[in-house]
């Protein structure tokens, strides 16, 4: 992952792309359209994100209940259920359970709690073959491509970019002059892989403590097939992910599948229970679930509980103008965007991230858009907070922010500043639009800055005033 | 990984008890009163499709653009090999079906078409019977049993459906409170499947069936 290099440099790097903003703005704009269309038609939807989240802060406020209960009925179900303090131990459990089943090849269906604990490097790591069957993860596992959206991780990609990957890497791929004949020929490549697996690894959308079933959710099929033709089934959830019953999962279902992609529900919709029962004809022998803490508990502790609301929909990424401008990568760590920039500097420390909370225009739009109400720009100010009383901010930030409080604590200087402004900005403008400016080239490099209001806010409200 | 097990189960605890200012958990009962509370909340939120019958309201969802699917309705089940010969002479496919091993679907008269009871791979055609359906989303539920397995609705490249009027339930939640058993997966169908990872484009058939039709048996039509 490139988060090696330094925040302002990989956002250059995600700038100075040609393609990038024109293949994010192909997805987000379609799923912004989508959701859009879905909310509106469906009246009641304010009394059902007030509904989503209380479930989730209802679970929340019983996790450890939940989690007993859970492990109790899947137990029952005949699966076996392991716990994972960290990432580490996460993987170490799913690859001690491939050696002991001598397991060469595992496919995957995506799982963003996957990318968090890095298992593609520890099953890479044990010579273990990984074969990912989310048309995404294919594509950027031929890519050797992190995944830059936690819905649509090849989101990076145009087609031109996926299309020239697959002629080189598929081993009958025809023409590909379509998205269609693009989606067949990665359907044909992984058709086979998935009967040679021995394992299957997934996520979980819903932990369901009553039955002790995993939920899933897809729309191309692959996780159905990744979980039932080979002999091992092998889930990696995170703890926060339970809910009390299967209504409870229906109820957050219709919330997180229309933010997701405005849909009413996705194609498959699966709820595993254990392994392969008397008289089944298929199903895994073996059913594994690894229930992972890696930060939850903390973030419980550290002011983050609302955090752990997260149906990972990727809605406050769609609609962010940070994200849509730098779009994933830039961020560094598994999870971009919004709800990225508050988990990151769980997983990866405040020090090396603080720029992402800094990174945000706080316009409130992630707040808005997320179906389980997670104040993610307060979350975000408080890790700005955070790294200020930490001192982690450097000396040029801790002096500008200085010289701004000076100024706005005295009235009279503060207009004054603000009408020389008013009165300069002007004249860098042509029509209504400043495209460059001495000491803006970081704003006006990318995007155009409005021309300034003619008067400012203080003496148009004094003109006004009755 | 007892240790891992204990070492979060006390941390959660003890954060909690944090979060709760030292008060006491709540006991179990008051915390399945506060489940039971949210349940039945999300009745006043859900969609509405009016008041129609649940036939009439299924049929209309599963044709819609956002499921896609095929649909159309016969008497009884017994004509629904009649409608499985239409389909493969209307696309044009050879006469020969996985037919999943219900003692339902069994029974019927499949003169004239190949039958097998295992999916292949690429399997062309796959013919099966869904213990339900849901109006709300125009899903098919399939409970994976000894007669019903799991792989049918995922290995062909057409799957052709059959489901009883009289097992429509109206919403998800209907569904979940009907106490229709555990099995070892629930598969919720809507639609065939289908991906949108290339440019946010909708194509159909990525891993799962492209096609789909569903065969609704009895009602009032």
């Amino acid at each position: 992952m490139s988060a090696r290099r330094s925040f302002d440099a990989r956002v250059r790097d995600a700038l100075a792309d040609p393609h990038l903003k024109i293949a994010i703005e192909r997805t987000t704009g379609n799923a912004r359209t989508k959701r859009a269309a879905a909310i509106l038609s469906w009246p009641s939807y304010p009394a059902v994100r007030d509904l989503a989240r209380d479930i989730k802060d209802h679970v929340i406020a019983n996790l450890d209940h939940y989690l007993v209960q859970f492990e109790r009925n899947a137990l029952a179900s005949g699966a076996q259920v392991h716990w994972a303090r960290t990432g580490q131990e996460a993987c170490a459990i799913v690859v001690d359970i491939c050696r002991k089943a001598g397991v060469r090849s595992a496919t995957r269906a995506k799982s963003m709690l996957g990318e968090e604990i890095g298992l593609p490097h520890a099953l890479a790591d044990a010579g273990i073959e990984r074969v990912e069957t989310d048309l995404a993860e294919h594509i950027i596992q031929l890519a050797g491509d992190p995944p830059s959206h936690i819905v649509w991780p090849a989101l990076h990609k145009t087609r031109e970019q996926v299309r020239a990957l697959f002629l080189a890497r598929h081993h009958d791929p025809g023409a590909l002059e379509t998205v269609e004949a693009m989606v067949a020929s990665a359907r044909r490549e992984l058709r086979a892989r998935f009967q040679a697996a021995d394992a299957g690894i997934s996520g979980a959308n819903f932990l369901i403590a009553d039955t002790g079933a995993i939920c899933t959710v897809t729309n191309e099929g692959n996780a159905e097939l990744t979980t039932t033709l080979p002999r091992i089934h092998i889930v990696t959830a995170g703890i926060e992910k339970l809910v009390p019953s299967t209504a409870h999962a229906m109820a957050l279902l219709r919330p997180l599948v229309r933010s997701a992609t405005g849909a009413e529900l996705t194609q498959y919709t699966t709820f595993h229970c254990g392994p392969k029962r008397a008289g089944d004809r298929d199903g895994p022998d073996a059913f594994h679930i690894v229930l992972v803490d890696g930060g939850r508990t903390r973030m419980l502790d550290e002011g983050l509980a609302e955090m752990l609301r997260c149906l990972r929909c990727g809605a406050c990424l769609n609609h962010c103008v940070v994200y849509r401008h730098i779009g994933g990568h830039a961020y560094g760590g598994t999870y971009p965007g919004p709800m990225g920039s508050v988990l990151t500097p769980i997983f990866d420390g405040l020090p090396q991230t603080r720029d992402l909370a800094q990174a945000c225009t706080l316009n409130g739009q992630c707040q808005e858009v997320c179906p389980v109400a997670i104040p993610l720009p307060t979350l975000l100010r408080g890790w700005r907070d955070r790294s200020w009383r930490e001192g982690l901010e450097p000396a040029t930030v801790r002096w500008a922010v200085r010289a701004w409080r000076f100024v706005a604590l005295r009235p009279a200087l503060f207009r004054l500043v603000n009408s020389v402004a008013v009165r300069a900005m002007p004249l860098f403008a042509r029509g209504g639009w400043i495209r460059r400016m001495p000491l803006a080239g970081g704003w006006t490099d990318h995007r155009d800055l409005p021309r300034p209001a003619a008067r400012t806010f203080m003496a148009q409200y004094r003109s006004q005033r009755p | 990984m007892t240790d891992a097990r204990s070492a979060i189960l006390t941390a959660v605890s003890a954060s909690l008890s944090r979060r709760r200012g030292g008060q006491p958990a709540p006991d179990p009962d008051s915390i399945a009163a506060e489940a039971e509370a949210l349940r039945l909340r999300a009745y006043a939120t859900r969609p509405d499709r009016g008041p129609g019958p649940l036939d009439v309201s299924f049929m209309e969802r599963v044709v819609s653009p956002g499921v896609a699917a095929t649909a159309e309705r016969v008497a009884g089940l017994a004509d629904f090999p009649v409608v499985v010969r239409r389909y493969l002479a209307a696309h044009g496919l050879s006469p020969s079906i996985a037919l999943q091993p219900h003692p339902d679907l069994l029974a019927l008269d499949w003169s004239g078409i190949e039958t097998h009871d295992r999916p292949g791979l690429d399997e062309p055609v796959a013919v099966g019977l869904a213990l339900g359906g849901i109006a709300e989303t125009g899903s098919l539920v399939f409970h994976s049993g000894p007669d019903a397995p799991t792989l049918f609705a995922f290995l062909p490249v057409h799957h052709i459906v059959a489901v009883e009027a009289n097992r429509l339930w109206r919403g998800l939640e209907d569904y979940a409170d009907a106490g229709a058993g555990h099995p070892r997966n629930v598969n919720l169908v809507t639609g065939a499947s289908g991906t949108t990872d290339i440019e946010g484009t909708l194509v159909r058939g990525a891993h799962g069936p492209g096609h789909l039709h569903i065969v609704l048996i009895g009602g009032a039509g």
